[in-house]
């Protein structure tokens, strides 16, 4: 026994030879599935991150000037992987915080095993499972990646300020639509509106029409319907419009197609129906800027959670000049105060700037190029929804909610 | 200072994933090694064993089965235990089959086991997976909590070997290396071939449940990407050949070098620029695939070959 220990102990210690941590660096992990099955995905999300670190260096650098160094590990999209990962970079590496690990799986092995128990902050920029969000984290788990949840939340609002008040509700029984069906019927009535039924459905039926006479029950003023429009959506669509049951429906993204246009024809469904779907601003300042620069790297800025990346690592440099250390607990600690408001408006880019107000003690407020990246009190972003409606050619026409 | 103690933290997370390799390595030695039974489903019982326990020690959650709260030790137990019974019930449709035929069965019936746990949402949590998995001693302060982690992981790997050396080297053994050389000698002789291979199906997949319970519990979460055949079954393959097949200690030896050099590795392709380290993850797996080749080249059967017992009293 004591020969096979000696295997990896010799092998660690001469690896650890060849590490020597330069003084005046600032180590970061980096974990990204870099192999495994979104390989293709991870490329662009580094560049992003990678970008963030570039910027900071290049304006200055982190504290009395020490470098940000980003320290890649692959998590293979896969929990035991993901452990592996995170125990190197946050033991062997000694890295203050921690980006990734890209997928959801992967980050919830990961945070749980390895960095809550470190005390090490980590900021997830693809994971958007909503299970993350009530893991017992000591205030250490952050993310700039939206839950999947937060689309009920998104949804909820939308009906109410379009006056809805009584709403019955039916979700497909699965985990996507059961959660933000769940988040949904919690907003609505906390805004003061009142789900008059909900049902689960099960999908692939003929017919829905017993399910749905008994939501009809009460006179609601509309079905909030979360489900994959293929393999429900549209026959319960269907089966209210042909029974008259309900005629205004309010959905989440499994609804969004042109097929449930085509097959309950646009006559039927305008002014009707509105599906809430996750977007970006495009138009705002900080995006463009952001853009303009990651696009310089030749990459292109629509890459998935590109952004995310950038946003993830920057709101991390940000907290280690607002601790005035490499300190583990103290990033974590200030982490929330240079991402939420109060504070002088910081954009991507502008680290020259930040370093600046921050040493003359003023507070700064991160504006990244994912949204405001304010974190609520479970460390997770609300994200930014649009609302497609069926405009007047018979398309859906998509619009920002702000 | 605290570049040392974080090394040393590192050994202890290394050794802790090799110590559950090697229950994989020893479970597929009980059948491969010294049976012959050439199992390709190691990740659906690796998977089986992981999500019973998970399942069975995780708090109370609308997402999916649970709530059960009970003590990890019933967590093990009860991976053990059904795997075992559903590894029998492969095992009477599979075992008929011979070499490579039982090879294609049993990747098919592990694709299968690992499928219907991704898509029984209401027990699994389907690809999200299962969350808040209790892991032992977790309470205690660092590093305490993972060394007494790394001593029970240890002392099962201990435990499962002493009890397969004493097996082998028992009657039971012997019949088990009989049926591998030569079949119907084994037969001729009188042996229940079929009771046997049945038997050593059974315990292997046993084991490798047990491993995947354990994994589940070190990780605090479980889901389908960490049943991935290529780290749960061939990987498994690799570190049993590597080691030496129908040697314990080699298939012990196997697992801790294989995990070294699949996660040290990366300590070193990360220090290289950004763009070479994105490359560079692909050679660890590459290094697999290398360090099967030169010990096949130097060492044909592993490097601990198999001992045979010596014949009391007979000749050659």
């Amino acid at each position: 026994m004591k020969k096979l220990l000696a295997v990896p102990v010799a092998a660690t210690a001469a690896l650890s030879l060849s590490a020597g941590v330069f003084a005046g660096d600032i180590n970061v992990g980096s974990v990204a599935g870099v192999t495994g099955p979104i390989a293709e995905l991870v490329a662009p999300i580094v560049a992003g991150r990678n970008l963030a670190a570039e910027h900071v260096n290049s304006q200055g650098g982190l504290l009395a000037g020490d470098t940000l160094n980003m320290v890649l590990a692959d998590s293979a999209c896969d929990p035991k992987a993901g452990v592996d990962a995170g125990g190197k970079v946050v033991n062997v590496e000694q890295v203050v915080a921690v980006v990734g690990a890209s997928c959801s799986g992967a980050t919830n092995g990961m945070v749980q095993s390895v960095t809550i128990p470190a005390g090490v902050v980590n900021i997830s920029d693809s994971a958007t499972a909503p299970s993350i969000t009530d893991l017992e984290d000591n205030d250490l788990v952050f993310r700039v990646a939206p839950s999947d949840a937060y689309q009920g939340a998104a949804l909820a609002k939308l009906a109410y300020d379009s006056g809805a008040r009584n709403l019955a509700m039916t979700y497909s029984n699965d985990d996507y639509n059961a959660g933000i069906a769940q988040v949904f019927e919690k907003s609505f009535t906390e805004m003061g509106g009142t789900i008059t039924a909900n049902q689960a459905h099960e999908p692939n039926k003929a017919s829905y029409r017993s399910e749905l006479s008994t939501l009809a029950n009460g006179g609601p003023d509309g079905l909030a319907l979360f489900a994959y429009y293929g393999s429900s959506g549209i026959a319960i669509i269907r089966n209210s419009l042909e029974n008259a049951l309900f005629d205004k429906f309010f959905a989440a993204d499994g609804m969004f197609d042109v097929s449930v246009i085509e097959q309950i024809g646009a006559d039927n469904l305008k002014g009707n129906i509105q599906i809430t779907q996750s977007a970006s601003d495009y138009d705002d300042v900080s995006y463009q800027t952001w853009a303009e620069l990651y696009k310089a790297t030749g990459n292109d800025p629509k890459a998935p959670y590109a952004a995310h990346g950038y946003d993830a690592t920057f709101l991390i440099a940000l907290a280690i000049e607002k601790a005035g250390a490499a300190d583990r607990s103290k990033i974590a600690a200030a982490l929330r105060e240079v991402a939420n408001a109060p504070g002088e408006i910081v954009r991507p880019g502008e680290w020259e700037k930040a370093k600046a107000l921050l040493a003359e003690g003023k507070d700064v407020n991160y504006e990244g190029a994912t949204g405001n990246v304010d974190f609520d009190e479970n460390g997770d972003v609300a994200g930014i929804y649009g609302v497609n409606t069926v405009a007047d050619d018979g398309t859906w026409a998509n619009e920002l909610i702000k | 200072m605290e570049q040392s103690y974080g090394i040393f933290l590192y050994i202890i997370s290394l050794a802790t994933m090799g110590g559950m390799y090697a229950m994989l390595t020893l479970g597929l030695n009980i059948q491969w090694g010294f049976t012959g039974l050439f199992n390709v489903g190691i990740a659906g019982f690796f998977a089986i064993g992981a999500y019973v326990s998970a399942i069975l020690t995780s708090p109370e959650t609308t997402r999916h089965l649970g709530g059960f709260e009970l003590p990890y030790i019933v967590g093990f137990s009860a991976s053990m235990i059904v795997t075992a019974l559903i590894a029998w019930g492969v095992g009477k449709v599979c075992l008929r089959l011979r070499s490579d035929y039982l090879a294609i069965a049993t990747i098919g019936i592990g694709e299968i086991f690992r499928l219907i746990l991704k898509n029984e949402t209401w027990a699994t949590n389907g690809p999200r997976g299962v969350s808040m998995v209790p892991k032992p001693f977790e309470s205690l302060a660092e590093p305490y909590n993972q060394l007494m982690f790394l001593a029970l992981v240890l002392v099962t790997v201990a435990v499962i070997y002493l009890l397969i050396e004493a097996a082998c080297k028992s009657p039971w053994g012997r019949v088990m290396t009989a049926i591998r050389e030569n079949e119907p000698a084994a037969r001729a002789a009188g042996k229940n071939v079929e009771r046997f291979r049945m038997e050593a199906f059974v315990i292997g997949c046993m084991i490798m449940g047990l491993a995947g319970a354990f994994t589940a519990q070190y990780l605090k979460f479980i889901d389908p990407n960490a049943t991935e055949l290529t780290t749960t079954t061939f990987l498994v393959w690799v570190m049993l050949i590597v080691g030496g097949s129908a040697n314990n200690k080699g298939a012990i030896l196997g697992a801790f070098l294989m995990w070294t050099v699949w996660s040290a590795s990366e300590i070193l392709t990360s220090r290289l620029p950004d763009d070479m380290a994105i490359r560079t993850a692909y050679v660890r797996i590459f290094l697999i695939g290398l360090a099967l080749q030169i010990v096949l080249q130097k060492f044909p059967s592993g490097i601990l070959p198999e001992k045979r017992p010596k014949p009391s009293g007979s000749h050659e």
